[in-house]
């Protein structure tokens, strides 16, 4: 059990705990408030704090929380966007198959093999970051913090189908890019 | 009652995610396997979404350039000794 050490709590934890931050709201200035907020809570609650997990982990469970009422207060204001079914014209024809530009090419790559390139990551965190609202913090939720459905369903507020069209629409945009940005530059 | 075999593309895609999550019907399944025998940009599609789900498993950990100024983490001590 260690002691209420201001200096060393920052200097330990607020960068990890913004870059977790950060990732998931995309916003520097809402992360920072995050992180300030979570180690005001930290603070304020340290009594409570059985030393039963570690600190790193306590103060990362406090942060994970506030990250969830983040997205919460972001999808009260979004939910009216939720699209009433899937919008057919922009991914799919007349017949529901694959229009220009989404259809798949092939990518030539060995899809077995783990890429290791930084180039590769920074596309990709861009492609994902282009995902915009509902949907971007649907797949967010699911695939940065590996919520399932119905966890994700409960804290956003939305239903099971809202949720399969966003993470579809979010799936579909998200190959589009990485194909067109990297695979087959 | 026997409903038609054949899907569309964007009902595959969308089933693909509900396998994904073992959320898929029996029935659904047969008629996933059934299109993705016959539509290669779904099989494509099918290996692209599987390769960028592993890959964004380790985005988290990859991005170490991102951490606060002296200045600000000066100021966030500030904030707690105040309290």
């Amino acid at each position: 059990m260690t002691s209420l050490n201001a200096e060393k709590w920052i200097s330990d934890y607020s960068d990890m705990l913004y870059r977790f931050a950060i990732t998931r709201v995309n916003d520097s200035e809402a992360a920072k408030d995050l992180v300030q907020e979570t180690f005001l809570a930290a603070w304020r609650n340290f009594d409570n704090f059985k030393g039963e997990i570690s600190e790193k982990n306590w103060l990362f469970t406090i942060l994970k929380n506030k990250i969830i009422d983040y997205y919460r207060k972001a999808s009260t204001r979004l939910v009216q966007q939720i699209p009433e079914g899937f919008n057919n014209s922009e991914f799919f024809d007349d017949t529901e198959h694959f229009a220009q530009p989404y259809q798949p090419n092939e990518w030539g790559v060995d899809y077995n093999q783990t890429i290791e390139k930084k180039e590769f990551y920074e596309v990709l965190d861009k492609c994902r970051k282009k995902l915009k609202d509902l949907q971007g913090v649907t797949f967010t939720m699911k695939y940065l913090d590996g919520m399932d459905s119905d966890e994700i369903c409960k804290e956003l507020g939305i239903t099971p189908s809202n949720y399969w069209i966003l993470i579809h629409r979010a799936k579909i945009q998200l190959r589009t890019c990485l194909e067109k940005n990297w695979f087959l530059q | 009652m026997k409903k038609k075999l054949m899907i569309t593309c964007k009902e595959a895609t969308d089933m693909l995610s509900q396998k994904e999550e073992g959320k898929i019907s029996y029935e659904n399944r047969l008629k996933l396997w059934y299109h993705l025998f016959l539509c290669k940009w779904c099989r494509a599609f099918k290996k692209q979404d599987s390769l960028i789900i592993k890959h964004l498993h380790s985005l988290d950990t990859r991005d170490e350039q991102q951490v606060l100024s002296e200045e600000e983490k000066k100021s966030m001590i500030e904030k707690l000794k105040q309290f």
